[in-house]
C-alpha cells in the first residue's frame, strides 16, 4: 500500500485503533489492512508490486542435480542380497571403507549370483567450512577401480576428475569437469575419453524459476546430443505450504522426463516423476514418499508398470544403520529383497 | 589403396600419447589407492599403522 507521497506505510488496527506506522502524516492515502505476517514477508520476498529484484537472483542448482531432491524419494539405492558395509575414520580427514555385498542380477528364470568385496579409502582437506580437495578411491575383488578427485580452486571454480578402470580397456572411462558457480548462474564443462564433449548451464530467470539446457558432442560415434531444463521451487518463508520443487527435462535422445516434489512437513516428503520416450511410446508415472520416524527413514514407491519398491533405513545409538530393501515387479513377477548393515557413516 | 605405416621418428610421434595414457592407466589402477593411504597416514593428527591395519 503506498501513499500519497509514495511513502511506504502500514497500518496496524489494533483492538479498534487505528494506528499509523510511519512518522508522517500522508493526506489522501489509502487505508488497507496489513496483518504483522504480511509485512513480514513482504520485508523478505520483495513482494512489494515491483516486481523481482533481477539484480540479486539466487544462485540455481547444476543442471546435473535439478532432479536431486525428487531423486532421493523416487530412486533409494536398491539392492537384492546381503550388503555389508563398514567405514573406519582414521582422524577427521582421512577413512577406510570396507564393503562386501553378495546378491545375484538378472531376469527372473536367468539369475547370475554376483558377489564383490571392495576397498576403499577417502581423504577430505577441508579449509574453514569448504572443502578443498576430496580424494576417494573404490577398488573391488574384479580388479575393477574407480577414482574420484574434487579440487575446489576457489569458492567460484572446481575441477573434477572421474576414472572408472577395468581390465578391459574398452570399458576404461575417464572424465574431467570444470564447473563455474556464478551469482544468478552454474556453468559446467565435461570433457571425457573416446572425445566426449559436454556443456551445460543453468541461469536463474527470477526467485523461483531457472532455466537452462547443455550439448553434447560424442566423438567416436559421430553423434550430438541437446537437452532443455527448467526448475521452479518455491520459497518456503514466503508460502506457508512446504518446499516444492517441480522441474522438467527435454533431451533430444527422444526423452521428456517431469518431476514433483513437496515437503509436506519436516518429516514427511511427497514426490513424483513422469518419463516418456517419444522413440519407442513408453511412458512411466511414479509416486513416492519419504517418511522420518525418529531415527528411521522409510521411502516408498509405485509406478504404473506394477513396480512397488520400498527402503528402509534404522539408525542405532552406536552408530550401526539396518537396511531393508524390497522391490516387487507384479508384472513380470520378478521379486527381489535385500537386508544389509552399515557401520559408520 | 594400401595402408602406409608410419616409420621411425614419425611412429614414435604419432603413438606417444597412446602408449602414456596406458602408463598412465596402469599406474593409477595399481597405485592411486597406496598413494591416498600414504597421504592420508600421513595428515594431523597422524593416525598410527595399528589403527590402519586393525579391523576395528
Amino acid at each position: 500500500m503506498m501513499g500519497a507521497r509514495g511513502e511506504r506505510e502500514s497500518l496496524h488496527q489494533e483492538k479498534g485503533r487505528e494506528r499509523v506506522c510511519s512518522g508522517s502524516v500522508t493526506m489522501g492515502a489509502a487505508i488497507s489492512y496489513c496483518s504483522p505476517q504480511e509485512v513480514l514477508n513482504t520485508a523478505i520476498c520483495g513482494d512489494d508490486g515491483n516486481g523481482p529484484d533481477y539484480m540479486h537472483l539466487p544462485c540455481p542448482a547444476k543442471y546435473n542435480e535439478i532432479t536431486r531432491e525428487a531423486y532421493m524419494s523416487l530412486k533409494p539405492e536398491l539392492f537384492e542380497g546381503l550388503r555389508f558395509d563398514i567405514t573406519r575414520p582414521l582422524n577427521n580427514k582421512f577413512a577406510l571403507s570396507n564393503s562386501l555385498f553378495m546378491g545375484s542380477v538378472g531376469l527372473p528364470g536367468n539369475r547370475q549370483s554376483k558377489a564383490h568385496f571392495e576397498l576403499g579409502a577417502d581423504l577430505v582437506d577441508q579449509k574453514g567450512k569448504m572443502d578443498i580437495v576430496l580424494v576417494m578411491g573404490r577398488v573391488l575383488s574384479d580388479a575393477r577401480m574407480s577414482a574420484r578427485v574434487k579440487y575446489d580452486v576457489n569458492e567460484r571454480f572446481s575441477i573434477k576428475a572421474d576414472a572408472q578402470l577395468t581390465n578391459d580397456p574398452h570399458f576404461t572411462v575417464g572424465m574431467f569437469n570444470f564447473d563455474y558457480k556464478g551469482n544468478d548462474y552454474q556453468a559446467q564443462l565435461t570433457m571425457g575419453n573416446n572425445a566426449y564433449y559436454g556443456v551445460n548451464y543453468m541461469q536463474s530467470v527470477t526467485r523461483t524459476l531457472s532455466l537452462g539446457g547443455e550439448g553434447i558432442w560424442l566423438g567416436r560415434e559421430r553423434k550430438s546430443n541437446m537437452g532443455l531444463a527448467a526448475r521452479f521451487k518455491t520459497d518456503t518463508v514466503c508460502h506457508n505450504n512446504g518446499m516444492q520443487i517441480a522441474t522438467g527435462l527435454m533431451k533430444s535422445e527422444g526423452l521428456i522426463s517431469c518431476t514433483y516434489v513437496q515437503k509436506l512437513s519436516d518429516k514427511i516428503s511427497v514426490a513424483s516423476d513422469f518419463v516418456y520416450n517419444w522413440e519407442n511410446g513408453e511412458a512411466i508415472t511414479s509416486v513416492a514418499y519419504d517418511y522420518l520416524i525418529r531415527q528411521c527413514r522409510l521411502r516408498g514407491r509405485i509406478d504404473t508398470n506394477l513396480c512397488t519398491a520400498a527402503y528402509l533405513e534404522e539408525k542405532f545409538s552406536s552408530g550401526l544403520t539396518f537396511l531393508l530393501s524390497a522391490e516387487l515387479d507384479h508384472r513380470r513377477k520378478d521379486y527381489k529383497f535385500g537386508f544389509g548393515m552399515t557401520i559408520g557413516d | 589403396m594400401a595402408k602406409v605405416e608410419p616409420v621411425g621418428k614419425n611412429k614414435m610421434l604419432k603413438e606417444w600419447p597412446t602408449w602414456v595414457l596406458k602408463k598412465a592407466k596402469t599406474a593409477t589402477h595399481y597405485g592411486f589407492i597406496p598413494l591416498i593411504i600414504f597421504i592420508g597416514m600421513n595428515t594431523d593428527p597422524k593416525p598410527q599403522l595399528s589403527q590402519l591395519l586393525s579391523p576395528v
